[in-house]
C-alpha cells in the first residue's frame, strides 16, 4: 500500500470527525482538524503508510469522542469571556446533540426561558390589551376537574375566568425575570458540568 | 486474587487516575515553562518526565481551554517536519499562575509528607 493511500485514510478519519464537529464555528473545525492532522503527521514521523496512519489514529480515539471532547470543551472554554443568557443558550442549543444530558439541558432551558418570555410578554402587553391579555383558567363545565390553563395575548377576548387581573403585571414580571435568571444558572451549571464531565472521561 | 483484593486494587487505580488528573493542569504548564512545545511533544513530556500517561486526542481540547483562558498562547509554524506544526507557549499571566499553583501544590505535599512520614517505617 503506498503513502498516498495513508494520508487518504487519514483524510477519512479527519473528515469522519468533521461530521461530529457541529456545535464548533468554522474557524475552530478547521483549526481543530489541522491540529489532529499535524497530531496524527508528528507521531507517525514521515513514515505514512495505511498500517503506521491506522495505529496514530487508534491512539487519538474514535472521531465520534474525540468531536465530542473538542466541541465540549471548546464550547465551555467560552464560559471564561461570556456569561450572557443568549451566549448560554447558544451554547446549550451547540451541546444538545452530543449527550443525553446536553439535550436534557437543552429541553429544560427552551422550557424556561419561554415560560419567562410569556410571562414577560404578558405583563408588558396587558395595560394595552386588557382583556387579550392575562392567565385564564377555563372549565368544561361537565366536569370541574378538567380545566385548562392559558397565559399571553390573544387575538380575541378569552372566554375562561381571568385568575389574576392586573396582578399578573407585577406576578408576570416578577415570575418572568425570576425564570429567566433561573434557567440562566441552569444553562451555567450544565455547562460547567457538562465541561467536567469530558474531563473526566480522559 | 480474592474478590476484596480485586475491589481494593480497582479503588486504587481510581484514586491514582483521580491523582494525576489533579495535577495535569499544573504539570501542563510546568512542561511549557522553559519554552513553546507543541502537542506531541507535551504528552511525551508528560509521560517520560511525570509518567502521566492521557487519551491523545483529549490534550488540545484541554490547551484550547488554557488558551480561552489566557494562560497559552498558540501560533502554526512551518517545521522541518514537512507539514505546519502548532507550538504553545506560557502567556505572562500563565507564568504567573505557574508560580502560584507551584506554591499551592509545594504546600499542600509537604502537609501531606509529614502526615505519611510514620507510616513509611512500616512500608518499608
Amino acid at each position: 500500500m503506498s503513502n498516498d493511500a495513508g494520508l487518504a485514510h487519514l483524510d477519512c478519519y479527519l473528515d469522519q470527525v468533521h461530521r461530529h464537529l457541529g456545535g464548533l464555528p468554522d474557524a475552530e473545525v478547521r483549526e481543530t482538524l489541522a491540529e489532529l492532522r499535524s497530531h496524527v503527521l508528528d507521531k507517525v514521523g514521515g513514515d505514512t503508510t495505511p498500517a503506521r496512519i491506522e495505529a496514530a489514529i487508534a491512539e487519538l480515539g474514535s472521531p465520534r469522542e474525540v468531536a465530542r471532547v473538542n466541541v465540549t470543551e471548546r464550547v465551555v472554554a467560552g464560559l471564561e469571556t461570556h456569561r450572557s443568557p443568549l451566549w448560554v443558550l447558544h451554547a446549550i442549543v451547540r451541546l444538545a446533540g452530543l449527550s443525553a444530558y446536553g439535550l436534557f439541558a437543552f429541553l429544560v432551558s427552551v422550557l424556561g426561558y419561554g415560560s419567562a418570555a410569556a410571562f414577560l410578554a404578558t405583563a408588558a402587553v396587558k395595560p394595552f390589551a386588557w382583556r387579550q391579555a392575562g392567565l385564564w383558567v377555563q372549565s368544561d363545565g361537565r366536569n370541574s376537574y378538567v380545566a385548562s390553563l392559558a397565559l399571553g395575548v390573544m387575538d380575541r377576548p378569552h372566554a375562561g375566568r381571568e385568575l389574576l387581573g392586573v396582578w399578573i403585571i407585577p406576578i408576570g414580571l416578577g415570575l418572568g425575570l425570576l425564570l429567566g435568571w433561573l434557567t440562566w444558572r441552569f444553562g451555567l451549571f450544565s455547562l460547567r458540568l457538562m465541561g467536567r464531565r469530558a474531563r473526566r472521561d480522559r | 486474587m480474592s474478590v476484596d483484593r480485586r475491589d481494593m486494587a480497582d479503588e486504587l487505580g481510581k484514586w491514582e487516575v483521580q491523582v494525576r488528573k489533579g495535577g495535569l493542569g499544573l504539570a501542563v504548564l510546568a512542561i511549557l515553562w522553559p519554552g513553546r512545545l507543541y502537542g506531541l511533544e507535551i504528552l511525551r513530556q508528560l509521560e517520560s518526565q511525570a509518567g502521566m500517561s492521557i487519551p491523545e486526542g483529549t490534550i488540545y481540547p484541554l490547551l484550547s481551554r488554557m488558551k480561552a483562558e489566557g494562560l497559552v498562547d498558540a501560533e502554526w509554524v512551518e517545521a522541518d517536519a514537512g507539514h505546519p506544526r502548532k507550538y504553545y507557549r506560557l502567556t505572562d499571566p500563565g507564568r504567573a499562575r505557574v508560580r502560584e499553583m507551584t506554591q499551592s501544590w509545594r504546600a499542600f505535599a509537604q502537609g501531606l509528607e509529614r502526615l505519611l512520614a510514620p507510616i513509611e517505617g512500616d512500608i518499608s
